[in-house]
């Protein structure tokens, strides 16, 4: 018997680093790779034989990573805040409030996930360009200051807070907006660390769109700055590629890592009740 | 992504262009004439140029210089140059089109220069440059600006096939020389690899067109496509290059990963010394120098491995104006400045793997003699090979497709899903049929 218990037991934990290997095994070839020193090959064994920072140091300098990640900064300090106050005002009268077309507001709102990118970015050019935020930092974010995916985030988180409690503050005299905020809120704060995490993370390596809305290279950000390291000229330098790419992974990493507890617990949130 | 969901979202992508385009269409004529028609002798206001993937050293104080030299010459001139990375130009500059934002001179390659065209993008340069600048350019290179009889794009730098083989590798066969047509290919790829133990030759497929351009040299001046029809599949060197390849792959002379033949792929299987030798360009060696120095110091450059008189295609960047352009007159002028043999010099020197387009700037002492590296000497074979070589290929409507087919049938053949006979077949039917529906009567 207790050796069928160990068995599994073995089989469980070989599992599991078997899993871990393949998840966390790329990003550890890419730290090695980024290792590597100059004179070496990035075929010849797994492990840098002269481990070295210079990759690091050279990606910084060549991908001008002082200036974009700063750009990368504050469009992700902006979006991050900007996309959980409003998606959380706009989710709770879709979850609470009675209104005429609630349903056609909610299914308009869903609808817009369905449409690629593509299809609507050059009259977003066109608009954003008319309303003065080309190369701002306000115009790289503006996709992000309220998605479609946040508000049904939040509206399934709020569908869970008990209507009990919710109408207990109002008969203490609490009016619509102070038990949004004093009794909801609180209660789908995991919710809202999971949409901070995914608007971080989204945020954070956004491309195409602060690619398109940008006419000055000053204001391109991180992951405009990879692609230009991987599609240089002269082709791509892996080891610097692979520094660049460590360089860009450790804030969205840092952050996950901070906040994954609430995030665990609030990414089953939407499933639960629709 | 899907292959499927792939091809939607770039069909609703263009589709989305095309209407915004069209949308956009009736100012864009109207604003580039009066544009032009406010011409003053002095150029003023604002130019901007964006280059492709050029970003960093030692091009940021190239395109400095460039800036500094123009502006000088036209003091109330502010020249700005942006970088974009190349495989979203095209996609930037139609986004660009639908709006005011428009860059005034664009670096683009023959495929995005000729779509961008199609749909209005781009200024008609035919009657804005003078005859001594059109003259002035490589034959091969310029007629690489033309699209539907137009001249749309002025060449700038290109970039010629050349081979690369592993001199270790070679060595240890005990061969001195690269083959100079495919029967030899076979035969150094199969004492290479008789000495290695590893597969050794590679071809590169892309999106197919590295195979139409094969198709093209091995037709030796004969076209492959001649009034709209394809006429192909009777050619005897295509069908034994077909036939050959097919039999290097089953015999594990080419390596497996070749059915996805991707140039990366290429180089990864190079740098990792499990291929020994395949046609490029110079460009080829670059990630080789960082990532393997070894293989890069055993690597040595030769001729194509076709014969000595058949025709190379070359690898053309361009520089076009939009048609939204707000300062046309200033767009041409510093076309024309950065285009001049002089600059086309500099940056071929700079650059250290391309060729100028301007016959003045290839007569330098530069190109017979560029150094003793590795990549020096791939552009000394290069620079002979240019003799030779022109663009290939004709932009047609659909050129996708013919890429896209050509990729298929040659994956196909190589995979021995079909004979090298059934594949020509099937490939000349798919392109007669894509002809038949666009009606163009080309020849190449």
């Amino acid at each position: 018997m207790k050796s069928k218990i160990l068995g599994k037991r073995i089989s469980v934990y070989v599992l599991m680093v078997l899993i871990t290997v393949i998840t966390v095994g790329p990003f550890l070839v890419t730290l090695f790779m980024a290792l590597k020193s100059p004179g070496e090959g990035i075929y010849e064994g797994i492990l840098p034989q002269d481990p070295t920072m210079v990759n690091f140091i050279d990606s910084f300098e060549k991908a001008n990573f002082g200036t974009y990640f700063l750009n990368t900064v504050i469009v992700t300090v902006m979006a991050v805040p900007l996309n959980l106050l409003f998606c959380s005002l706009a989710a709770y009268p879709l979850a609470r409030m009675d209104f005429r077309g609630r349903g056609l507001a909610l299914a308009l709102i869903i609808s817009t996930m369905m449409v690629p990118f593509q299809l609507y970015m050059a009259p977003l050019f066109q608009i954003a360009g008319e309303l003065g935020l080309r190369n701002t930092h306000l115009g790289l974010v503006i996709l992000q200051v309220s998605t479609a995916f946040g508000i049904f985030l939040m509206r399934q988180a709020y569908l869970r807070v008990p209507k009990e409690l919710e109408e207990s503050a109002y008969l203490d005299g609490a009016n619509k907006f102070q038990v949004w905020y004093k009794i909801a809120l609180p209660i789908v704060k995991p919710t809202i660390i999971t949409l901070a995490i995914y608007t971080f993370t989204f945020t954070w390596g956004d491309y195409l769109w602060p690619l398109l809305n940008t006419t000055k290279s000053g204001m391109y950000t991180l992951s405009i700055g990879l692609a230009q390291l991987s599609q240089n000229f002269d082709g791509s330098n892996m080891k610097l590629i692979s520094a660049a790419s460590i360089l860009t992974t450790i804030p969205t990493l840092l952050i996950f890592i901070w906040l994954q507890k609430y995030f665990v617990s609030g990414q089953t949130d939407g499933a639960v009740k629709g | 992504m899907k292959k499927g969901t792939k091809k939607l979202v770039t069909g609703l992508f263009t589709a989305g262009l095309a209407f915004g385009l069209v949308a956009c269409s009736g100012n864009e004529t109207s604003n580039s004439e009066e544009n032009r028609s406010e011409k003053s002798d002095e150029l003023s206001g604002e130019v901007t140029l964006w280059t492709a993937s050029l970003a960093g050293e030692p091009f940021d104080t190239y395109f400095d210089n460039i800036e500094k030299k123009f502006e000088e010459l036209h003091p109330d001139l502010d020249v700005i140059i942006e970088d974009i990375p190349q495989n979203e130009m095209e996609k930037k500059v139609l986004t660009s089109l639908t709006g005011d934002d428009v860059p005034d001179v664009v670096n683009l390659n023959p495929h995005y220069m000729s779509n961008i065209a199609a749909q209005g993008g781009l200024l008609d340069l035919t009657e804005l440059l003078n005859e001594e600048t059109k003259k002035s350019f490589v034959e091969g290179a310029y007629v690489a600006g033309f699209y539907d009889e137009k001249l749309y794009a002025l060449p700038w730098y290109l970039t010629t096939t050349v081979s690369w083989y592993n001199g270790d590798h070679f060595e240890q066969a005990g061969i001195t020389e690269t083959p100079a047509d495919f029967k030899g290919v076979y035969e150094t790829a199969k004492a290479v690899t008789e000495a290695t133990g590893k597969p050794s030759f590679y071809q590169v497929i892309n999106d197919g067109n590295t195979i139409i351009e094969k198709m093209a040299t091995l037709a030796n001046g004969g076209p492959i496509v001649k009034d709209g029809k394809a006429v192909f599949a009777n050619n005897k060197a295509i069908l034994e290059y077909f036939t050959l390849t097919q039999k290097m792959y089953q015999e594990g002379l080419m390596p497996q990963e070749n059915a996805e033949g991707s140039f990366s792929g290429g180089q990864e299987l190079y740098m990792a010394g499990n291929v020994s030798f395949l046609e490029s360009g110079v460009t080829f060696l670059g990630p080789i120098e960082s990532g393997a120095p070894d293989i890069y110091a055993a690597s040595k450059a030769g001729q194509p491995l076709s014969g000595a008189d058949a025709p190379m295609n070359v690898a053309v960047m361009n520089f076009a104006v939009p048609s939204k352009s707000q300062n046309p007159d200033a767009a041409v002028a510093l076309t024309e400045f950065v285009l001049n043999a002089e600059n086309q010099l500099e940056f071929a020197k700079t650059a250290g793997t391309v060729l100028p387009s301007t016959l003045e700037s290839l007569e330098d002492d530069y190109f017979q003699n560029p150094g003793d590296s590795q990549k020096a000497l791939g552009m000394l074979e290069a620079s002979k090979s240019l003799e030779r070589s022109k663009v290939l290929l004709k932009a047609t409507k659909n050129s996708a497709l013919l890429r896209e087919s050509a990729k298929n049938a040659f994956v196909r053949n190589l995979q021995g899903k079909v004979t090298p006979e059934e594949a020509l077949k099937e490939l000349e039917a798919e392109w007669n049929e894509s002809f038949e529906k666009t009606d163009e009567k080309v020849t190449f």
